[in-house]
């Protein structure tokens, strides 16, 4: 998709700006203060065309969900606006931004769009409404099967406008369903639900996909073909490796390394459950660990330079760090008698983790050095599987606090916890990928 | 134009939001409640019946199933009364065997004794609770803790291949201990009955 810079207003705030006396006590509690904002729907600048309202409507519906999902905004309802989205102009000067401080907004997003076959014009701004500043200005040409994805960049925009890192709304997420049956499937979708594709459909179990990091790949385990094992396959082509595993032994489970050169893998031979170093092709490197005991849940450090993974050699499942190049590791958590299914934050500073408490499981997060874990879901129900988005700010996770399993997304610091999917089956074991190309 | 809260102040505001907020409850009580009550009764008598010479499929003994295969034909991975080799269970997250458990796989072994062409798979299975890949791990040494004992009782390891389905397969869907007990199980699939030469 092509992105054309219409104008380059970015108007980026130096750091010392945010000195702490000024906000300091600002800042009640914790999450500070929502920006109030207003959505405006889209003014359809093209031709008149039957779809125009699911355009007008749906840039400005997926707009507002990526800001509320984010938990730094609070939309502004849009029944109670007063100008009308198809009269008013888009840019500044062209109506009235009493209009809109009048609700209490303090930013605004309008914007225009034209539809010409299949595809799609999209035009956005986003307005400081006190300053009366325009702060972005966007244009962006797409398949018009695709607008939701055009709405999901320009809040990356806004977001990195914000807070001066982009946004992480334009990404996938890959996770594993059984909505069509008993079968475990794999699945993809963007945050909203958006561009779900099935990617496979083979009526076994397919589990633990996990992204390369050009988002063109995915590494995922399968019992489709004899035992089980790994496949690294190409989502444009559906082509796919099959990793065979030496000796009879399987391959339960492994992530692509951050360059996306190497897998981590769990290989299991006669009950023993050991991490060994993979090429992109499957061949074995080298053998990690040599433990009797169970070893399983590896995950990269962004850098590349050690693995957090899960062993049960002190008793019980345990979180623990593998240094790569000293082949030294070393125990992370120590509180909880059940603590698995780590990732390593892009941000390197914590890890991630399922721990079991009382009869129910919650995430944790904990620093990588080890240190007092952090909570961050309620033990009413169960919360599983976290993954982090490609910058650190977000987990998300799977729960079956409404009955089934879900996918939900929550700030890092466990505010903000949103549903994802509400597909009729379970929604399991969700893998968030980097930030999209295009 | 009035001048109120700048984005650019906000920005301020959110990246200290980032920076600072933090849930304060970090409790984590270690449960020592490991909830295992025994396994569920089996018998352990050992029903011969099923003769040498068959060919897999052919018997009724033989007409189990592997879970994955169950699954495929929408039906529960069960091990019905009648099947000579029983299903052997385990306490929540352990894969040692109970002396119920080892009463259960005696039985299993001395039926593997008397009907020396049969070749079968040990699954190992656990309940829905933790996570998907722990638990194929957990299975999996289920299935070879199960696999190790027979092979001490005498039973060729060549005889014997192991699979672990983790929590993918449960035989029960519901949620508590009287149904997870009946998923965390070794259980034994036949896969060959040679021609004895």
């Amino acid at each position: 998709m092509k992105l054309l810079w219409l104008v380059l207003a970015l108007m980026v705030a130096p750091m010392s700006d945010c000195a702490w006396a000024q906000f300091k006590g600002e800042i009640v509690g914790s999450g500070g203060q929502k920006f109030p904002i207003a959505v405006s729907p889209l003014r359809n600048t093209g031709n008149a065309t039957a779809d125009a309202a699911r355009f007008s409507t749906g840039i400005a519906d997926s707009i507002v969900h990526d800001l509320e999902l984010s938990g730094w905004f609070r939309v502004i309802d849009r029944l109670s606006y007063i100008e009308s989205p198809q009269k008013s102009g888009i840019t500044l000067g062209t109506f009235d931004l009493k209009d809109w401080s009048t609700l209490g907004a303090e930013g605004l997003v309008k914007g225009g769009f034209s539809v010409q076959g299949d595809e799609i014009v999209v035009e956005l701004r986003l307005f400081d409404v006190f300053q009366g500043k325009e702060r972005i200005a966007k244009r962006y040409t797409g398949g018009v099967g695709q607008f939701r994805r055009i709405a999901h960049k320009f809040v990356d925009e806004i977001i990195n406008q914000f807070t001066g890192i982009p946004g992480v709304f334009n990404t996938q997420i890959a996770y594993v369903s059984n909505s069509g049956g008993r079968f475990k499937e794999i699945y993809l979708s963007h945050l909203d639900g958006s561009e779900k594709v099935q990617v496979t459909d083979n009526r076994t179990i397919n589990l633990s996909p996990s992204w390369d990091a050009g988002g063109k790949t995915i590494l995922y385990s399968s019992f489709k073909d004899r035992s089980q094992t790994l496949y690294l396959r190409d989502l444009g082509t559906g082509r796919e490796v099959r990793f065979n595993p030496p000796g009879g032994g399987r391959y339960l489970g492994g992530k692509l390394s951050p360059d996306g050169q190497l897998v981590v893998a769990t290989y299991e031979l006669a009950g023993n459950s050991n991490l060994y170093l993979l090429d992109r092709n499957g061949a074995v490197i080298k053998r990690l660990t040599s433990d009797p005991g169970i070893e399983v849940s590896p995950a990269w450090s962004p850098d590349g330079k050690q693995i957090v993974f899960v062993s049960d050699r002190s008793g019980a499942p345990q979180v623990f760090v593998l240094d790569l190049q000293s082949g030294k590791s070393r125990r992370v958590t120590y509180s909880g008698s059940y603590n698995t299914s780590p990732e390593w934050s892009p941000k390197g500073d914590r890890i991630v983790y399922t721990g079991r408490i009382g009869s129910k499981f919650a995430i944790f997060t904990i620093a990588a050095e080890g240190g007092e874990p952090r909570k961050l879901t309620a033990e009413a129900s169960d919360s599983e599987d976290p993954t982090w988005s490609p910058d650190g700010r977000f987990i998300a996770f799977s729960s079956n606090r409404a009955g089934r399993y879900h996918l939900y997304v929550m700030q890092a610091s466990g505010e903000n916890q949103r549903r994802l999917t509400g597909s009729g089956g379970d929604d399991t074991k969700p893998s968030w990928s980097l930030r999209l190309v295009d | 134009m009035k001048s109120g809260r700048s984005i650019s102040h906000w920005r301020c505001l959110l990246i200290a939001a980032l920076a600072f907020s933090c849930t304060p409850n970090a409790s984590t009580k270690p449960d020592p409640a490991a909830t295992g009550t025994g396994a569920a009764s089996a018998k352990t008598s050992s029903t011969g019946g099923a003769g040498d010479g068959q060919r897999a499929g052919t018997k009724e003994t033989d007409a189990m199933p592997s879970s994955l295969k169950a699954l495929q034909e929408g039906k529960l991975p069960i091990t019905p009364a009648s099947s000579p080799l029983k299903d052997a269970f385990f306490d929540f997250d352990r894969y040692d065997l109970s002396a119920e458990a080892r009463g259960v796989l005696r039985g299993n072994a001395d039926w593997l004794k008397n009907n020396p062409a049969v070749r079968v798979d040990i699954e190992g299975h656990c309940d829905e609770r933790g996570t998907n890949d722990y638990n194929l791990a957990l299975g999996a040494k289920r299935a070879a803790a199960a696999r190790e004992y027979l092979t001490s009782l005498g039973i060729a390891a060549d005889r014997m291949s192991t699979t672990s389905y983790g929590e993918e397969i449960p035989v029960c869907q519901e949620r508590g201990e009287s149904c997870w007990r009946q998923n965390r199980r070794a259980r034994f699939v036949i896969v060959e009955r040679r021609a004895t030469s």
